[in-house]
């Protein structure tokens, strides 16, 4: 079969096309090096299809031959790794859930302001220091009335505590509706996948390869793993089946969004904030503790105050302990000897003897357990961090932008697009040739 | 294969090791500046329990040095108020002893037995004394008058112990129970000492030959006994004295010991501090030299 004389000029275009195609591409890739979430692109080039030729005929008959026709642009591949995503998406998750753990830890050990001058233990101590006082001076009302103080100032800042506690627990319940209620953030990101779903689905149909619209969704699923666990099922037609902590329906189905649903246990960042707030969960379980040491406290002191007789010094509504501990007596009801002698002090004296007994050591206990939880969830966000900062490596080492990169391609993709240029010249030369001066001798 | 590296993942390295680097920074200059190696529970949940427990024994320790010091200026007030008891009894026994010679006639005896009286008034009006305006004698009514002066004898206090903790689970018994030397006059005749001085004046204005013989005999015997009496408890108040000095010292040591522990637990090892301080500065300068040599260049800087 003869050739045709510009199947060359073709094969020239061909090139043409494809270097300008895959300048472009680069262009693209260096216009979104930062862009959060960017797969870096790639053109995917095949020689194009060969023309079979004549070459002659021999005595076992004629022979063909393949003449190469340049070259195909066959797509754009974005580079990415699904493995990476799913390792990337495990270690956001346990990132967030610590991280959020860490957070509501600081506001309660912050409250604690231990040790310091002006913690719960300072007044402990400054309390037991004035029941001693007294008991040096029994017939002093100063004296009393400063064992009063102390006991109010004990008691208020217990209740602060309590209080801060609660708050605590509400700042966390308000920022878990804030992401998982209606309208929250999780619902937000749903429906944006929702529409991407749409939108890759349609590009896939017609057999196109939506790379940057893949890359927004994978980058919405990456933040989405921060707030709970996340499944992804993968459709035929392009479109990801989405589910979300352990809520019974998915998240998202193809263009559908089924939320707000309840779920117990979300993990991540959700995850933290329930278990901070829960009913015996982390903040409940430190009241509780706070009561029990508000409790053993008010009891023992009452226990020798109403030894003989006496009122009790402290009030309180059994299991709210530390909400309500109070001063039940005035200067002149302190109780300091079981005789009611005016200079007796044998109740004074056995209670600040209480100092260093079982309520100190249950407050120190208190804090020491608080401290400890806390650097727990500190050691496990230091490590989840820098297992995501491995993965997050990893991804970036393959999907990532490299400016170095881009610039080798961009040269070499540059000169492609030249020496196609050139080529197309040459022919034109030749066929110049061949059209304008055939025929003409002589002339 | 090696591993591609981007320009974004040397910034966000650098990045991250400049954080890391920066908030070892801000620890160690925190405990440097605070002094303190443990601001919040957190930096040693245990080293915080063990400072809460050291300071409140400290708390403690204060307290029972400021007890020592109360106990030991109510024991040096009754020391005193019984060593001028003492004074007196010697002087009513000199009394005594000349009262009872036959060559003093009545008219001196009478002389004797008014001073006698005022003697025995000077003794109540001893166990009246106060200190920082408490009886210490009344017993825990410390703020009844023990006896009441120029009328009789009835002991108005109770016999309750006072008492100061001077060390964990110890207390020490500070005052004197006055009753059981002074007594309640004739009324009870108790053999005690408002007793015998009041038998003592009775015999030296009676005159007769049976009051003579008591001044000479059973007066100054029992006078005597109450002396001796009142020598003992002196030496139990010396006693507790003693007992107050070294609980002080005993306690100083005691503070001296866990103000040590509490220094160890909590604060910052400057020297070390120091040295750390140092390191990580120098490791922050140096990654913060380099990253600027980093971010810097690329191909387009020699592509023309």
């Amino acid at each position: 079969m003869p050739v045709s004389t510009f199947t060359g000029l073709q094969t020239s275009l061909r090139g043409l096309i494809a270097q300008q195609e895959a300048l472009d591409t680069t262009a693209h890739n260096i216009a979104n090096a930062s862009t959060q979430g960017y797969s870096r692109q790639e053109v995917l080039l095949s020689a194009s299809r060969a023309l079979s030729i004549v070459t002659g005929s021999t005595e076992g008959g004629s022979q063909n031959a393949q003449l190469g026709t340049g070259v195909d642009v066959n797509g754009f591949a974005r580079a990415r790794d699904k493995f990476l995503d799913l390792q990337y998406r495990t270690q956001a998750m346990r990132l967030g859930g610590l991280a959020t753990r860490v957070q509501g830890m600081e506001t309660i050990e912050g409250a604690l302001a231990e040790p310091s001058e002006t913690g719960i233990s300072q007044e402990l101590q400054t309390y037991w220091s004035a029941w001693e006082g007294l008991a040096n001076n029994p017939e002093d009302p100063a004296s009393r009335q400063a064992v009063v103080e102390a006991g109010k100032a004990l008691a208020t800042s217990l209740g602060e505590l309590n209080g801060q506690l609660t708050e605590a627990a509400e700042v966390a319940e308000a920022e878990f509706q804030s992401i998982a209620g209606e309208g929250g953030k999780v619902e937000a990101m749903a429906k944006e996948i929702a529409l991407l779903n749409g939108s890759i689905r349609s590009a896939t149909t017609s057999g196109s390869e939506p790379n940057d619209l893949l890359d927004r969704r994978d980058l919405l699923l990456d933040e989405l793993s921060e707030m709970g666990q996340v499944s992804v099922t993968e459709n035929a037609d392009g479109t990801i089946e989405v589910g979300f902590g352990d809520a019974a329906t998915p998240l998202v189905e193809g263009t559908e969004v089924n939320w707000p649903q309840e779920v117990v246990e979300p993990k991540g960042k959700l995850g933290a904030l329930l278990e901070l707030t829960r009913a015996g969960g982390t903040i409940e379980s430190f009241r509780t503790e706070l009561n029990a040491f508000a409790e053993s406290l008010a009891n023992s002191v009452n226990a020798i105050h109403t030894e003989a007789g006496g009122p009790a010094f402290f009030s309180f509504v059994a299991g709210e302990g530390a909400a309500t501990l109070a001063v039940a007596v005035d200067a002149e009801e302190v109780q300091t000897a079981k005789d009611g002698s005016v200079g007796g002090n044998d109740i004074a004296t056995a209670i600040g003897a209480l100092r260093g007994g079982a309520a100190d050591r249950a407050y120190a206990s208190f804090v020491t357990r608080v401290g400890t939880e806390m650097v727990e969830a500190q050691n496990g966000e230091t490590n989840a961090q820098a297992l995501l900062n491995t993965v997050e490596e990893r991804r970036e080492s393959v999907s990532g932008v490299s400016l170095d990169e881009e610039m080798t391609n961009l040269t070499s993709f540059q000169r492609g697009y030249e020496a196609s240029a050139r080529a197309m010249s040459a022919l034109d030369e030749a066929l110049n040739v061949l059209i304008n001066r055939t025929g003409r001798v002589g002339l | 294969m090696t591993m591609r590296v981007t320009q974004g993942m040397t910034s966000r390295s650098i990045l991250q090791d400049l954080d890391n680097s920066r908030s070892r920074l801000a620890t160690v200059q925190r405990e440097i500046s605070s002094t303190k190696r443990i601001s919040k529970p957190s930096d040693d949940p245990f080293g915080t329990g063990r400072t809460l427990q050291l300071s409140g024994e400290l708390e403690g320790f204060k307290q029972f040095k400021s007890n020592v010091d109360d106990g030991t200026g109510w024991v040096t007030a009754t020391e005193a108020s019984l060593s001028h008891i003492t004074e007196t009894l010697q002087r009513a026994r000199e009394l005594l002893i000349q009262g009872g010679n036959d060559s003093n006639g009545q008219v001196a005896r009478e002389g004797i037995a008014a001073e006698i009286e005022a003697l025995t008034e000077a003794v109540k009006q001893e166990a009246n004394v106060t200190y920082d305006g408490r009886f210490i004698f009344a017993g825990t009514e410390t703020e009844t008058r023990p006896y009441e002066l120029g009328a009789g004898d009835e002991y108005a206090g109770n016999e309750g112990s006072i008492k100061r903790v001077i060390g964990t689970g110890v207390e020490l018994p500070i005052n004197v129970n006055i009753k059981e030397l002074l007594g309640e006059g004739n009324a009870a005749g108790d053999n005690k000492l408002l007793d015998v001085m009041r038998d003592i004046a009775t015999d030296l204005r009676g005159g007769t030959e049976e009051n003579a013989e008591n001044l000479r005999g059973t007066d100054l015997s029992r006078l005597s006994d109450n002396l001796d009496e009142l020598t003992r408890v002196r030496a139990v108040v010396g006693a507790t004295t003693n007992r107050l000095t070294t609980a002080g010292t005993r306690i100083e040591q005691l503070e001296e010991a866990s103000l040590q522990q509490l220094s160890q637990v909590r604060d910052t090892d400057m020297p070390q501090a120091i040295v750390e301080f140092s390191t990580q500065q120098t490791a922050y300068e140096t990654a913060l030299r380099s990253a600027a040599q980093i971010i810097q260049p690329s191909l387009m800087d020699f592509l023309s």
